[in-house]
């Protein structure tokens, strides 16, 4: 699930594609372009930023037109398509998407088994970007055959964000955040008694809340499915610790304060107006919390994914890009060529990286927010040596997060239906903060069969 | 006739088309891209196996019973208020509809923030001064579905009130006139000449609204998303969350199916229950 996805606001567009998925499905157009004989090709690219974000917009629109002056041969046609869990359906069966979209890791295994995007392992190849990329990390867009359907270009772990100031005034040392579920705790209760505030946030509802039960099970030490996808695999002491741990720190410490609904945005807002101290969380939230909500720089922590009895590791997310199964063999070029200008580039080439974080300092978008390299690891060092005159976020403040990720284990999403196993999980967090009483290993029984229902589907 | 072909054209391919199409579909598996499968009545034994649904029943119906309770008498009591008022009723026959004008999505935002469940939310503020409170509103299963009933009763009476309005002016001057004369106090006057003649408007209003209540999706996808614990997961939600967040299309439409036939049966029983008393 990527980062910035989420939105409960989105669900306004909902309704609106569903109209234009179901007018869609009847006549089944082709958003790709025409290539015409002249050897100009057309591709449509999503994930222009809407009009209510003008500054990142117009950053992406300049990308459009260097990409076009560089490569005259190809005409990009930018369009506002995000990925969206609610709407993503609608858009992949009514012939919505664009040419070229980045999802979310829990996406791309389910539409290569459903044929929906298209096979680059040979345009990959032609261009050379195959070798750059982390193999570990293009796993995520490979069929068993190792074919490459989508090219990864973000990934994160999650982490334990936390409110650095809220720490201090609870008595708490902001260089040193939790590293076990009991200092979770422990620390929530501090900073509830001493601010007032709540010690200890989660996300619960439109699927977050099986997103960070996922991160919370791995963290315990469980899994959520099997490795074949097969089965559910959470109704197990693992999982019953981890609610258990909630239950406790909601109802005994009363350390989470009251509201039990947040989403993806709730939860950045009520954290940058000072509500929350910790809550789980990529360190590229920073660009939400500090930059959209306001939060003061030097309030962000993160640090690593607070364990519990042993070094368990944590989840990994991130956006891969793919491209639609229309395209032509010309139009697969064209789109990889622009995945490698927009995403890629800055990686490798130290004039890409140096006018992308110069860009973003001009923009007051945030540069230099550590997260799991893409490409190989050599590779990714030296970026980071070229950027770093530049860099304008508290490198310290992330240096608990950095110190640890480089060695913790990541562990992926569950593998098949990852969206609707977190539907189907959502329900169980918000009963163990809803209702004190929470049977909860019935609550997992329950929910297992469920689970177990979809993925036999 | 021939004039009357292109009509009639358009009424099939738009009206009837998609309906059958969702038929059909409910007999299939298919994710619009694949060919299809056709599967019979499985998708009709999957949802009906899946507890969700059961669920999702059982929280349609109890929030068209809190409209009703709540939602319905408002408006008529609004109307039959804003009709005794002569010379400034213009006035609050805006007031009563100005909610009707607020985009849906605008006004869910708004009542999200009265509903803040902390000590200093909005609603839990006021209270508070009261000594009463603070309530979880939305945060708590046993809450939310009320406070999304008095929210949607907030937006909604407006629309009621218009239209029992517009019935109102259509009573004739003289019979309250008469009435006034034969000593007939408000109580009276309502009883024996408003209500009689709102009969008809009040059946077909009922009507509506039992069917435009079973088809809740807006407030619960965006106050709650269907929790807490679905406790506000309603039909219409879980046919979305099928259709577009699985995928899963076959289960989507059966379901559909089934709410469509429901709603029918109801409407025709209704129908024939009250076809005498409406017509008296």
């Amino acid at each position: 699930m990527t980062t910035t996805a989420i939105r409960s606001t989105a669900a306004l567009s909902a309704s609106l594609t569903l109209l234009a998925g179901l007018v869609a499905c009847s006549s089944a157009p082709s958003t790709a372009g025409d290539s015409g004989s002249g050897g100009q090709v057309t591709i449509t690219v999503g994930d222009r930023p809407s009009s209510a974000d003008p500054t990142n917009r117009a950053q992406f629109d300049k990308k459009v037109a260097d990409f076009q002056q560089a490569n005259p041969d190809i005409k990009l046609n930018p369009v506002e398509t995000i990925w969206d869990a609610t709407t993503f359906q609608a858009q992949a069966a009514g012939g919505q998407l664009p040419d070229v979209l980045s999802v979310p890791f829990t996406e791309p295994q389910g539409m290569i088994a459903r044929k929906q995007v298209a096979d680059l392992t040979k345009a990959l190849k032609d261009d050379g970007l195959l070798a750059e990329l982390n193999p570990n990390v293009l796993k995520i867009g490979q069929d068993q055959a190792g074919n490459v359907y989508a090219i990864p270009t973000a990934a994160y772990s999650i982490g334990l964000i936390y409110n650095r100031e809220l720490f201090t005034k609870a008595g708490l040392d902001p260089d040193k955040p939790p590293a076990t579920w009991d200092e979770v705790r422990a620390d929530a209760k501090q900073i509830a008694a001493k601010t007032g505030q709540a010690g200890y946030g989660q996300m619960t509802t439109t699927n977050t809340g099986g997103w960070m039960f996922t991160t919370q099970t791995y963290a315990f030490g469980g899994t959520v499915e099997n490795a074949e996808g097969t089965k559910a695999t959470f109704d197990d002491a693992p999982s019953r610790a981890a609610l258990q741990a909630l239950h406790d720190m909601k109802w005994v410490d009363k350390s989470m304060g009251q509201a039990v609904l947040y989403d993806y945005d709730g939860i950045q807002k009520a954290f940058a107006a000072g509500k929350i101290g910790m809550y789980m969380g990529a360190p590229d939230m920073y660009r939400s919390v500090v930059v959209t909500n306001g939060l003061k720089p030097a309030s962000f922590g993160v640090g690593p994914l607070p364990q519990q009895g042993g070094d368990h590791g944590t989840l990994t997310g991130g956006s891969v890009q793919i491209v639609s199964k229309t395209t032509t063999d010309a139009e697969k070029a064209a789109a990889i060529k622009w995945i490698k200008f927009a995403n890629l580039n800055k990686y490798v080439t130290q004039d890409a990286a140096v006018t992308s974080a110069k860009n973003g300092v001009a923009a007051k978008q945030p540069v230099g927010v550590p997260g799991l390299p893409v490409i190989a690891a050599d590779k990714y060092a030296t970026y980071q040596s070229w950027i770093k005159p530049y860099v304008n976020v508290p490198l310290d403040n992330f240096a608990p997060y950095t110190k640890v990720a480089a060695e913790q284990k990541i562990i992926p999403e569950p593998p098949v239906k990852a969206q609707e196993v977190y539907a189907a999980l959502d329900p169980v967090v918000q009963t163990v903060l809803g209702n004190a009483k929470a049977d909860i290993p019935a609550l997992l029984t329950k929910a297992a069969a469920t689970v177990n229902a979809k993925l036999g589907r | 006739m021939v004039f009357a072909l292109p009509v009639l054209l358009v009424f099939l391919l738009f009206s009837w088309g998609p309906i059958v199409k969702g038929l059909v579909m409910s007999l299939q598996q298919t994710n619009l891209v694949d060919p299809v499968k056709w599967v019979g009545l499985e998708n009709f034994r999957y949802v009906l196996a899946d507890p969700a649904v059961g669920q999702a029943t059982v929280n349609t119906v109890w929030f068209t019973l809190l409209a009703l309770l709540f939602g319905f008498p408002l408006p008529v009591l609004l109307a039959m208020f804003l009709s005794e008022l002569r010379g400034r009723s213009w006035a609050y026959t805006t007031l009563a509809y100005l909610p009707v004008i607020t985009p849906p999505v605008v006004a869910i935002l708004l009542w999200r923030f009265f509903y803040d469940p902390s000590p200093n939310g909005m609603f839990n503020g006021i209270l508070g001064v009261f000594g009463l409170g603070p309530f979880p509103w939305l945060d708590s299963p046993h809450s939310a579905m009320p406070s999304i009933v008095l929210e949607a009763t907030w937006a909604g009476a407006g629309n009621a009130v218009i239209i029992y309005l517009a019935a109102l002016t259509s009573v004739r001057t003289d019979l309250y006139e008469a009435a006034e004369l034969d000593g007939a106090g408000i109580v009276r006057r309502v009883w024996h000449v408003m209500l009689p003649h709102l009969r008809g408007v009040l059946l077909l209003m009922l009507l509506l609204q039992v069917i435009g209540t079973m088809q809740l999706f807006t407030e619960p996808l965006l106050f709650t998303g269907g929790g807490p614990q679905n406790s506000t997961l309603t039909i219409l939600l879980l046919i979305y969350n099928y259709a577009f967040v699985n995928g899963d299309y076959g289960a989507a439409t059966a379901l559909s199916v089934l709410l469509a036939v429901a709603l029918a049966v109801l409407s025709a029983g209704f129908q024939l229950a009250t076809r005498r008393w409406s017509t008296e």
